[in-house]
């Protein structure tokens, strides 16, 4: 018996987890796949983490239902937990008939590399543990990993390599699990303005647009190339304010647009729409 | 002399290859009824192998070569051998105008770009592609198919296949009879069965499995490509042995290199970008480094040219440098509609 035996590709697992809104579905051809790593890029206050909740609980859906009757871990650097946020949106998500959605979450805090790491070994035995449970462990959010790298590293060339070993190496680990255990792995990453005329190393072109903006600002994903080369596909959600008169009388109203662009997917080609954050949950705008 | 450089039948040299004659002196002893029954042909064929490998024996004494320059060729075989030498089509007219046909067979071909350029699309592309038939230009091969990074879609093979197996129909003008055939023989499911995929999550992993490939090519001779996507990944975390590192890197590129010679495939290596800090101001280079470059017979370097993707030949010991755009497009890799006479010349 030897161990590598070539895999039918007609019998590999294609599953994905459903963002829980048909349009936003759309633009991820079904959702969030399974065996892959998905980053969210967007400034602060975009709607990382709202959509991050709302996977957690699409997940426990039943596969009928675009979900992957899962439970979840969710490894947060930044906030503290926003649990009553989470609360209020399984209300809607989730029927009544589901018991107790929240247990179904495991919530840790992460805040040096060294922590995420030690965090996801110890996932490790939780996952495998889990399988057998009629709600396995099939998807990891961790939010965001940009926070982990913000203070220990100088911009020194000495630093900058350790750095980007490290994000190999976590990227390694994700992919490792993704495949072991057929998980959806979803990682948000917060954004670096672009100073000047965009030229230096953050100026370099990724994906399918030439330049990426959010509040007026041209900006660009964080931690570098090296770490875009440690995701599979990379989504980009941006805000743009903007005076809306209503009624043509003297009150102004800003209204916040969103947008939810498809930056690069092995599987999908460039999209882009808008949505909305509502108390219901994030949605598409057809 | 290896039983491979004979002027026999490819299914000839198959079978004496799977009777467990290799070389010359394997043969010598064998009388021919023995070999007739070995190889379960009529004896009259066994009689016509031994004819010509000692015809072949006494050439090579008349030519008074010496065992060590065994199994050497002259420049002049060498360039007769390039000519029959096969090549893969990127589904790309531009792309492949400056590759002289596509990705050469026997060579290792090494494709880098930065995330979301195209590099798995074309990797899969030609994983397809490799699979068109003979009658229709291709090569009529299988693919292996290394992940190291998680990025090949099922979906997006199908999607490709599919588009593949359109194309080829469409410029192709059939009987009708001919056509149902085909049309059943080539369905995108054949195609993705015919992808041997191995995923890959460590470099120690990689390493074996890249060891393991002779064995298993041995077994699927009709394997025509390998592709590994990518090769470095694994190779990027914290090595604190770089000269390990290096020493693993070059192992493994001499391994292919002799899978790719030994087996007339290629092999197909998809790398990472990186930026490279000097005096101050940034470029972008390929990963893996400096004695890394070495390794590979082709260096294609794929970039983002304004809002069109482009393909150049950064190293070639054979053609000349030069530029070309290309598209990737819900079907595949395909040429840039817009412009497609437009290939610079350098």
């Amino acid at each position: 018996m030897n161990e590598f035996e070539p895999q039918n590709l007609l019998e590999l697992p294609t599953c994905k987890c459903s963002l829980g809104c048909p349009i936003l579905d759309r633009l991820l051809d079904g959702g969030i796949p399974c065996n892959s790593v998905t980053e969210i890029v967007a400034e602060s206050g975009s709607g990382k983490t709202q959509l991050c909740l709302q996977l957690l609980l699409t997940a426990q859906l039943p596969v009928s239902r675009g979900g992957l009757n899962a439970a979840s871990i969710y490894i947060h650097s930044e906030f503290p937990f926003p649990s009553r946020r989470l609360k209020q949106l399984s209300s809607f998500l989730l029927s009544s008939s589901s018991k107790d959605p929240l247990d179904r979450i495991f919530v840790r805090a992460a805040h040096t590399p060294g922590e995420l790491l030690a965090l996801l070994d110890r996932a490790e035995y939780l996952i495998a543990r889990s399988v057998n449970d009629s709600f396995p462990i099939k998807l990891i959010v961790i939010d965001s990993i940009a926070a982990l790298f913000r203070s220990e590293f100088d911009n020194t060339p000495t630093d900058l390599k350790r750095r980007s070993a490290l994000f190999f190496k976590i990227g390694a680990k994700l992919k490792l699990q993704a495949r072991r255990f057929n998980l959806a792995v979803v990682v948000t990453n917060q954004v670096v303005d672009l100073m000047g005329s965009g030229d230096g190393a953050n100026g370099v072109r990724v994906g399918n647009y030439g330049g990426l903006y959010s509040s007026g600002r041209r900006v660009c994903p964080a931690l570098g190339l090296s770490w875009a080369s440690c995701v599979n596909s990379r989504v980009f959600l941006s805000r743009s304010d903007e005076v809306v008169n209503s009624g043509g009388e003297t009150e102004g109203n800003v209204r916040t647009r969103r947008k939810m662009q498809l930056v690069f997917a092995p599987h999908l080609p460039e999209s882009s729409f808008e949505f909305v954050i509502l108390k219901e949950g994030v949605f598409g705008v057809s | 002399m290896e039983i491979t450089t004979l002027p026999l039948s490819p299914s000839v040299r198959a079978k004496l290859l799977s009777a467990g004659y290799t070389s010359f002196a394997s043969l010598s002893a064998v009388s021919s009824s023995h070999l007739a029954r070995d190889l379960s042909i009529s004896d009259e064929e066994a009689v016509a192998i031994l004819k010509v490998t000692s015809q072949y024996n006494t050439l090579d004494r008349i030519d008074g070569s010496h065992s060590i320059l065994a199994g050497a060729q002259t420049a002049w075989d060498k360039l007769h051998e390039e000519k029959n030498l096969r090549h893969i089509t990127t589904s790309c007219e531009d792309l492949d105008a400056i590759l002289g046909g596509g990705i050469n067979c026997r060579e290792i071909t090494e494709i880098g770009g930065v995330p979301g350029i195209g590099k798995t699309q074309l990797g899969i592309q030609l994983a397809v592609n490799v699979q068109i038939p003979n009658d229709f230009g291709g090569l009529g091969g299988k693919a292996i198919y290394i992940d190291t990074e998680g990025s090949f879609m099922v979906e997006r093979a199908f999607q490709i296949a599919e588009a593949c197996i359109q194309d080829t129909f469409d410029n192709f003008v059939f009987h009708k009879n001919d056509y149902e055939a085909c049309q059943e023989k080539m369905q995108p499911k054949a195609f993705l069965a015919n992808i041997f995929y191995f995923r890959i999550c460590s470099h120690t992993e990689q390493v074996a499995v890249i060891n393991y490939l002779d064995k298993f090519i041995t077994e699927h001779k009709d394997v025509k490509v390998v592709i590994i996507d990518s090769i470095t990944f694994h190779f990027r975390q914290e090595f604190d042995d770089l000269a390990l590192r290096t020493r693993l890197l070059g192992g493994m590129a001499l391994k292919l290199m002799k899978l790719a010679q030994k087996y007339w495939l290629a092999v197909v290596l998809l790398n990472q970008v990186t930026t490279k800090v000097t005096e101050g101001s940034f470029h972008l280079s390929l990963a893996l480094g400096e004695s890394w470059a070495h390794a590979c017979t082709n260096r294609i370097i794929l970039y983002w040219n304004g809002n069109e993707r482009y393909a150049h030949i950064d190293k070639s010991p054979s053609l000349r440098s030069a530029s070309s755009p290309f598209s990737v497009t819900s079907k595949g890799i395909r040429c840039l509609v817009s412009n497609c006479k437009r290939i610079k010349m350098m």
